[in-house]
C-alpha cells in the first residue's frame, strides 16, 4: 500500500541537535515515519529543510499536505552559552541602572571564597538611566523624561546597540511609562529591536523582571532571524503549514510568539523529548523514569515523577552542569520562565577525548559536532572521539551509520586513538578506547546524579528510559554504575526528541494578578476574572487555528496566607470561593504539615488553553514505519570489558525480538540507534514496542 | 556494619537536600521580609545526640552555633523529649547568638527512638525589649534587648505550648509576623521529620544512624588530612572594630592560629577587646561558629561541613572579652563582632595559606532599620540588610554585589519593600571609586537611599569600616571607607557609622558600603584592566591615576605614553603592553 495519499494530513516534527537533525513524520494512518541529517551549523534551517524535502519526497508525499511543522531549537541556548547575542542595551529608573548587576547577592555554595559571579549580558556603559518613578501603589511619582529616552536609545545605538531592553521600577503596577518608552523608541529609530519588561514579565521583583528581560532582547534577533529563514526555507518547498517552537516547558508556542518571547524557548531543544519520555512512561505503567538523552554533543537527564517532568518557574541559564536548584541561585542568568528541569554535560558521541597537561585522559566539552564529525566519517576531523572508541570496541556498526547513509571508515577511528592516546599513553588501542568510553560514562554519571542522589533521590529505585542517537550504545554501563536495574530505549530512539513533539500540545497561558483576600471576594468576581483570562488564551487558540471544540481551557489559582512570598498553585473549577478556600488549606496541610488560620490570599489565576491537536500521538498504538538499514543475521566481535577477550555478538533488528527474555550477549541495530545488551543482562521488547533491557545486580 | 559507597553517596547528598527543602519551606511560608527575601535563617539536621551531620546553602554564621544550642537543650530536657515535641531557645548566654535569633529544635522519632533533630533558626523581625527589631547596638544590658527564652517547649507532643505562645505574643511589636515566621520554621521542620523518615525507612534507621556517624568522622579525616599539609606553628593578626557606639575607642579583635602536628588548630583570642558596653558582644558560640567557619572557607571544597571539621578546631577566648561575654553583657550587634572575626581569622590564615586567601571584603553587611507608625497607627518595621564586596583574590579581582562570604544573604527587592512599607528608595548602586587597588581590585561598595514616606520614624543604623577601611594583602591598597548622610530638605549632613534617631517625613537617608581590598600591587595591574573598569564607571580617571598610575584621557582613551612615564616616574616602570 502507497504511503499516505497526496492530500492526507501529515505532521513534522523536527528536533536539531549540535550533531544531527532529526525528522519525525506522522502520515494520517497514524504511520511515523523517521529520518536523520547531519547538521549544518551555519544555518541550522538549512539541515531542516534539505531534510524535510527529501523524507516527503522519499515517501511520495505532497508537500502541501503537511498541517503542521513542530520545531525544538538550540538558537536560544546556543546564543547565550556562544554569547553570540545582539549586543543590547538597558534603558532604567534614574538611581537603578546597577540593578542587573547587583542581581539578589547569594552565592550558590557556601564557603567558596573562588567563585566567579558571571559578567552581565549588558555592561554598566551600556545600561543608561532616565528621570522616570512611578511609586508601589502605580501612582506617578515622577513623569517619564522622554527626551531622554529617545537620547538614551540614540546613544546606545551609536555605541553600535542592536536590541534594547527597557526595565522601570514598579512597572509591574503600572506599565505606562515603559510602553510609552517603547513606542518612543520605535518610533525614533525604526528596525531597532526593543523589549519592555511589562510584557516579558509583568511580575513584581526588579532583578528577575530586569533579567529576564535582557535576555529577551539578547535573544530576539538570532531567533527572529532564524525563524524567518526557516520558514522561507519551508514555503521555498511547497510547505504552508504553521510552525510550532517547543517552549521550554514543554509545550508549543506558534513561530511568532517565539520571535517576541524567545526566552520561553531557551530551552526548547530538549523538552520535545522528555515530553515524550513522560507520555510513553505513562503508556507503559511506568511513571517514574529518569530520562537519558545522549546525542552528539552533550547527555541531558530529567526525572519524571508520577508521569510529570520535574518542573522549575525560573532557573539560571549558566555553562558547564546546568542544573537549576529551586533554592540556590546566583550561578548563571536568571531566566523567569518555566522551564523542564535539566541537568546537562558536554559528553556526546562526537565529544573529542585527548591528555590534558596533568596527563590525565579527558573527554569534551570540545565537540566534533557533525562537521567534521568523528574521526571516522574521515571528513577531516583526526582526533579521537566517543563514537570512535565505540565502533573501535564494536559497540556501533563499523561500516556505516543512519541507515547507511553515512559510510564510516573503522580504520581511522583506530587511526585516531592509537595516535592522540593510546601511543602516548603507552596503551593498546583497545584499552585507550575503553578509556574513552570509562571517562565518558562517568561525566554522564553526573548529570544522572545531579536529578537524582544529589536531590536525594535513589536512582535505583527508577527506570532509566534512555534514547538519543548514543542512549542505547552507553545506558547499559551508565544503569551498572549507578546501580539501576531496568533500561528502557522507546521505538525511534534516535529521533525521539522530535517523535516527543509529536505527542505535545500546543499550549497559551494567561495570567492575572488578582491580590485579594478570599474571604472579601464575591463569587461573580471570581467568575469574571475566569471569562477575562479564559477569553484571552481563547482568542490566542482562535488565532492558531483551533475550532471551538478543539480548545480545553484549564484554570489554576494560585494562594498564599497573607504576608507570605510565595503561593501554591491548586486547580479550580467553578467560582465557589469555599471549595477554593478547602483546596488550598489541604493543599498546605499536605505540603507544610500544619493548618494555618490566618487570611488566604488569591495571589493569580491562571487560564491555561491547550490547542487539541488533531490526531495527537498516542504511544500506545504507534505504529513505527518500517526503515531500511534495520540489520539482521549478522554478528561481530565486541569489547565488553577491558583486558577480557572479544565476544561474538549476534546483531538482530528490534522485530527479532519478542515478549520472552532472551539472555545477552546482543546488539539490536537499527535506522536511528544502537541498542547494546551486556552478556549479563536480558532483554525483551514491550507492547509499545520498546526495547526493555534488565541488568543483573 | 559495612559502609556501601552508593548508599553513603546518597545519604548524604539526601540529608542535604532535605536540609535545602527545609530551607525552601521557609523562604516559602514566612511572613517578613528578612526571612523570605534577605534570607536571614538556617536549617540544619543534627543526629540523635545533637551533632550537626547536614545543613541547607543558608547563613554559614549560624551552623556552627548548633553544637552548643543542641547542648543546652539536652542539658534541658535530658530524658524528657517525646515525638511531636517542639523546643525553642533565643538566649545567647544559652546557646544562642542574639535575641531575634529563634531556634527551633524537632526531635525525631522513629518506632519510638530518637533518631534525630530538626533544627531551624530565623531572624525575627522583633522580639521586644527597647527598640523595634531588637536589634539596638545602642543597649548595655541584654535586659534592654527583648525576651529572653532558654529552652522552652512550643509544642508538647503535638500540642502548641499556649502559655509560651500568649507570652511572645504580648512582647513583640509585630506578633502576626513573629508567629508567622515561627509557623514557618515549624513547617520546615516538618519536612524535615518526613524527609528523614523516608530515608529511614529505605534504609533503615540503625544504618541511617551509622552513616551519620560516618559522615563525622569523614569530614574530620578530611580535615586533618588537609591541615597536615599546612606548615607548623603559630600566626597572629589583629583587625578592628570602629566602635561600639558610645566610645570611639577602636575595639580591637586578636587572633592566634596554632597549626598542631596532629592536623587540628588551636585558636585565641587573647588580645581581643574586653568586653563593651554597647551590643557587640559575641557569646562564645557565635565566636566558635565564626572561627569554624573561616578555616572552612580556606578548605577543599568537598570536605562537608559538620561537627567532624568542628572536632579538629579548639577555640579560646577571655572571660568578659568581647568574644566571651559575661552577663548581662549586650549581644543584639553581635553579627559585626562576627563579620571581623572572620576578617581578623582570615588575615591570620592568608599568612599560612597565602594562595588561598582574598584580602577583606566589605566588613560585613550594614544593619539599616527605620520602623514607625503608618498613618493609621499600624506599626511597621523594616530591616535592611546591605551587602557586600569581596577583595582582590590571589589569582583574580575580588567581587562586587555579593554576599559576605560568612553569610550567604539576599537582598531586599526595592518593590518589595516599597509595597509593604513607607518608604520609597531612591538610588541602588555602585558606588565609584571605592574599591581597594591592587593587581587584582577589589569589589566596589553599594550604595542605598532611602526616602521615608511616614509622618516619622526611628532610623538604627548598624554599620561600620567609616574608620577602619578592609585591609588589603599582598601590597593591595585598603578598600574605601563606608559613609552615611542625611538630606532634611535638601540639606546634607554626615552620619556616624551608629546612630539611633528620629527622622520626619521626606527625610533622606544615604549609606554607602566600604568597598574591598586589593590583592598585589596597583602599579602591576595591567593598564587595559585599569581602562576596562574606568569605562565601566567603576574608577574615576583621577584613581587610574592616583592609584595604578595610568593616565585616560576625557574621552576615555589610554594614553600610553603618559602612563609609562608616570609609571616610570614612580621608580616601577613597566612594559606597557602593546596590543590593545
Amino acid at each position: 500500500m502507497p504511503e499516505g495519499g497526496a492530500t492526507a494530513a501529515s505532521k513534522v516534527a523536527v528536533d536539531i541537535g549540535g550533531t544531527f537533525t532529526d525528522i519525525a513524520l506522522a502520515t494520517a494512518d497514524g504511520r511515523i515515519h523517521q529520518s536523520k541529517i547531519s547538521s549544518t551549523p551555519d544555518d541550522p534551517s538549512r539541515a531542516v529543510i534539505e531534510g524535510v524535502a527529501q523524507l516527503l519526497a522519499e515517501l511520495g508525499l505532497d508537500p502541501a499536505g503537511v498541517s503542521e511543522v513542530m520545531h525544538g531549537t538550540t538558537v536560544g541556548s546556543n546564543t547565550i552559552l556562544q554569547r553570540a547575542g545582539a549586543r543590547t542595551g538597558l534603558i532604567t529608573t534614574k538611581g537603578f541602572r546597577d540593578v542587573l548587576e547587583i542581581g539578589r547577592i547569594r552565592m550558590p555554595d557556601m564557603f567558596d571564597l573562588t567563585w566567579e559571579k558571571p559578567k552581565p549580558l549588558v555592561p554598566r556603559r551600556h545600561r543608561l538611566e532616565v528621570a522616570e518613578r512611578i511609586a508601589a501603589d502605580g501612582s506617578i511619582v515622577t513623569p517619564l523624561d522622554e527626551a531622554a529616552v529617545v537620547a538614551a536609545g540614540r546613544a546606545l545605538v551609536a555605541e553600535g546597540i542592536e536590541a534594547i531592553a527597557i526595565a522601570f521600577l514598579n512597572s509591574y503596577r503600572n506599565p505606562v511609562h515603559e510602553q510609552r518608552a517603547e513606542a518612543l523608541l520605535r518610533e525614533a529609530i525604526p528596525g531597532l529591536l526593543v523589549t519592555s519588561s511589562c510584557a516579558v514579565l509583568p511580575e513584581i521583583k526588579e532583578y528577575e523582571r530586569t533579567s529576564t528581560t535582557v535576555v529577551n532582547a539578547y535573544l530576539l534577533a538570532a531567533m527572529q532571524r532564524y525563524l524567518q529563514r526557516l520558514e522561507t526555507g519551508l514555503r521555498g518547498i511547497g510547505i504552508a503549514a504553521p510552525i510550532l517552537v517547543m517552549t521550554s516547558n514543554g509545550g508549543m508556542l506558534a513561530a511568532k510568539a517565539i520571535c517576541e518571547k524567545p526566552v520561553l524557548a531557551v530551552a526548547s531543544g530538549p523538552a520535545g523529548g522528555v515530553i515524550g519520555a513522560a507520555r510513553l512512561g505513562e503508556a507503559r505503567g511506568d511513571r517514574d523514569v529518569i530520562v537519558f538523552d545522549m546525542g552528539g554533543t552533550t547527555a541531558k537527564a530529567v526525572i519524571v515523577e508520577d508521569g510529570r517532568p520535574t518542573m522549575t518557574s525560573e532557573y539560571e541559564f549558566r555553562d558547564g552542569i546546568s542544573t537549576s536548584s529551586r533554592f540556590v541561585k546566583a550561578g548563571g542568568y536568571m531566566l523567569k520562565v518555566p522551564a523542564i528541569d535539566i541537568a546537562e554535560v558536554g559528553a556526546g558521541g562526537g565529544s573529542i577525548a585527548g591528555i590534558d597537561k596533568g596527563g590525565l585522559l579527558v573527554v569534551g566539552p570540545q565537540s566534533a559536532g557533525a562537521v567534521p564529525g568523528p574521526a571516522c566519517y574521515g571528513l577531516g576531523n583526526d582526533r579521537p572521539t566517543v563514537t570512535d572508541a565505540n565502533v573501535v570496541l564494536g559497540f556501533i556498526n563499523p561500516s556505516s551509520l543512519a541507515g547507511g547513509r553515512l559510510g564510516i571508515d573503522k580504520a581511522l577511528s583506530e587511526k585516531a586513538i592509537a595516535q592522540h592516546l593510546a601511543h602516548p599513553l603507552g596503551l593498546d588501542v583497545a584499552d585507550a578506547a575503553h578509556g574513552i568510553r570509562a571517562v565518558a560514562n562517568a561525566n554522564m554519571a553526573r548529570a544522572v546524579r545531579a536529578v537524582t542522589v544529589e536531590r536525594g533521590r535513589d536512582p535505583r529505585d527508577l527506570t532509566l528510559m534512555a534514547f538519543g542517537g548514543n542512549g542505547g550504545v552507553h545506558a547499559f554501563d551508565l544503569a551498572r554504575q549507578l546501580g539501576i536495574p531496568t533500561v528502557v530505549v522507546p521505538p525511534l530512539s534516535g529521533v525521539f526528541c522530535s517523535v516527543g513533539m509529536l505527542a505535545s500540545d500546543v499550549e497559551h497561558i494567561a495570567m492575572a494578578t488578582v491580590v485579594r483576600r478570599l474571604d472579601r471576594m464575591e463569587a461573580a468576581e471570581l467568575a469574571a476574572l475566569q471569562k477575562g483570562v479564559a477569553g484571552e488564551v481563547d482568542a490566542r487558540l482562535a488565532a492558531d487555528g483551533y475550532r471551538p471544540d478543539r480548545r480545553a481551557i484549564v484554570f489554576e489559582a494560585e494562594l498564599r496566607h497573607e504576608g507570605q512570598a510565595s503561593e501554591l498553585t491548586v486547580p479550580l473549577d467553578g467560582d465557589d470561593l469555599e471549595r477554593l478556600h478547602e483546596r488550598f488549606a489541604a493543599e498546605y496541610f499536605k505540603t507544610y504539615g500544619y493548618h494555618d488560620t490566618t487570611p488566604v490570599e488569591l495571589m493569580k489565576l491562571r487560564a491555561i488553553g491547550r490547542g487539541l491537536r488533531d490526531n495527537r500521538l498516542d504511544f500506545a498504538d504507534m505504529k513505527v514505519a518500517p526503515r531500511a538499514g534495520s540489520s539482521g543475521g549478522a554478528s561481530r566481535a565486541v569489547s565488553f570489558a577491558r583486558g577480557e577477550p572479544a565476544v561474538t555478538v549476534p546483531i538482530v533488528g528490534r522485530d527479532a525480538l519478542g515478549s520472552v527474555p532472551r539472555p545477552g550477549p546482543l546488539i539490536v541495530e537499527e535506522f536511528d540507534a544502537t541498542v547494546v545488551v551486556p552478556p549479563d543482562a536480558t532483554v525483551h521488547c514491550d507492547a509499545i514496542g520498546c526495547i526493555v533491557v534488565e541488568i543483573a545486580a | 556494619m559495612k559502609i556501601d559507597p552508593i548508599t553513603f553517596a546518597v545519604v548524604k547528598n539526601g540529608l542535604d537536600s532535605i536540609a535545602d527543602e527545609m530551607a525552601y519551606t521557609v523562604v516559602r511560608t514566612a511572613r517578613s521580609e528578612i526571612v523570605k527575601d534577605v534570607m536571614d535563617f538556617s536549617a540544619a539536621l543534627c543526629a540523635a545526640d545533637g551533632q550537626m551531620v547536614a545543613q541547607a546553602k543558608t547563613i554559614a554564621q549560624h551552623l556552627g552555633a548548633i553544637p552548643e544550642a543542641m547542648e543546652s537543650v539536652l542539658t534541658a530536657f535530658a530524658d524528657d523529649l517525646h515525638d511531636g515535641d517542639v523546643v525553642i531557645m533565643n538566649d545567647p548566654y544559652h546557646g544562642g547568638m542574639h535575641l531575634p535569633d529563634i531556634f527551633m529544635f524537632m526531635p525525631i522519632f522513629h518506632d519510638g527512638v530518637r533518631r534525630a533533630f530538626a533544627v531551624v533558626i530565623c531572624h525575627h523581625t522583633d522580639v521586644g525589649g527597647r527598640v523595634p527589631g531588637s536589634n539596638a547596638s545602642d543597649s548595655t544590658e541584654i535586659y534592654q534587648e527583648g525576651l529572653r527564652m532558654p529552652p522552652l517547649k512550643l509544642y508538647e507532643q503535638g500540642r502548641i505550648n499556649r502559655t509560651l505562645e500568649k507570652m511572645i505574643r504580648i512582647n513583640v511589636r509585630v506578633p502576626d509576623r513573629v508567629l508567622g515566621d515561627l509557623a514557618a520554621q515549624y513547617a520546615a521542620a516538618q519536612v524535615g521529620r518526613r524527609g528523614l523518615e523516608k530515608l529511614m525507612q529505605r534504609y533503615g534507621a540503625d544504618e541511617l544512624e551509622a552513616y551519620m556517624q560516618e559522615l563525622l568522622d569523614y569530614a574530620e579525616r578530611l580535615t586533618r588530612q588537609e591541615i597536615l599539609t599546612w606548615p607548623r606553628g603559630t600566626w597572629r593578626f589583629t583587625d578592628h572594630i570602629d566602635s561600639d557606639g558610645f566610645s570611639d575607642t577602636p575595639i580591637p579583635i586578636s587572633v592566634a592560629i596554632t597549626v598542631r602536628d596532629d592536623g587540628t588548630l588551636a585558636v585565641d583570642y587573647a588580645g581581643s577587646s574586653p568586653q563593651v558596653r554597647g551590643a557587640l558582644n559575641s557569646t562564645l558560640s557565635f565566636t566558635r561558629s565564626l572561627t569554624y567557619l573561616s578555616v572552612r572557607c580556606v578548605l577543599a571544597k568537598d570536605i562537608p561541613n559538620n561537627v567532624g571539621l568542628f572536632r579538629c578546631v579548639d577555640v579560646t577566648a577571655p572571660e568578659a572579652s568581647i568574644l566571651n561575654p559575661a552577663m548581662p553583657g549586650a549581644c543584639a550587634a553581635r553579627a559585626l563582632t562576627g563579620y571581623r572575626v572572620f576578617d581578623a581569622m582570615l588575615g591570620a590564615l592568608a599568612q599560612i595559606v597565602p594562595d588561598k586567601v582574598p584580602a577583606a571584603g566589605e566588613g560585613g553587611n550594614s544593619v539599616i532599620c527605620i520602623s514607625g507608625l503608618r498613618p493609621n497607627r499600624e506599626p511597621f518595621i523594616i530591616v535592611d540588610m546591605i551587602c557586600g564586596a569581596w577583595g582582590g583574590r590571589p589569582d583574580k579581582d575580588g567581587l562586587e554585589a555579593v554576599t559576605n562570604a560568612s553569610q550567604n544573604l539576599s537582598n531586599m527587592p526595592v518593590e518589595v519593600m516599597e509595597a509593604e512599607h513607607p518608604v520609597r528608595i531612591e538610588e541602588y548602586a555602585f558606588v565609584t571609586d571605592s574599591c581597594g587597588a591592587g593587581l587584582y581590585r577589589g569589589g566596589v561598595g553599594i550604595r542605598r537611599t532611602y526616602r521615608i514616606l511616614a509622618p516619622e520614624a526611628l532610623l538604627q543604623m548598624r554599620t561600620d569600616r567609616v574608620r577602619f577601611a578592609p585591609y588589603g594583602l599582598a601590597g593591595g591598597s585598603p578598600g574605601g571607607t563606608s559613609n552615611n548622610y542625611m538630606e532634611v530638605a535638601g540639606e546634607r549632613r554626615p552620619l556616624p557609622g551608629k546612630i539611633t534617631t528620629s527622622i520626619r517625613q521626606d527625610t533622606v537617608i544615604v549609606h554607602e558600603q566600604a568597598g574591598a581590598g586589593g590583592f598585589g600591587d596597583p602599579l602591576e595591574r595591567p593598564p587595559e584592566a585599569v581602562l576596562e573598569d574606568h569605562l565601566e564607571g567603576k574608577i574615576s580617571r583621577d584613581y587610574a591615576e592616583r592609584f595604578h598610575a595610568v593616565v585616560l584621557t576625557a574621552a576615555g582613551a589610554l594614553d600610553r605614553d603618559a602612563t609609562a612615564a608616570l609609571r616610570a616616574a614612580r621608580g616601577r616602570a613597566r612594559p606597557v603592553a602593546t596590543a590593545a
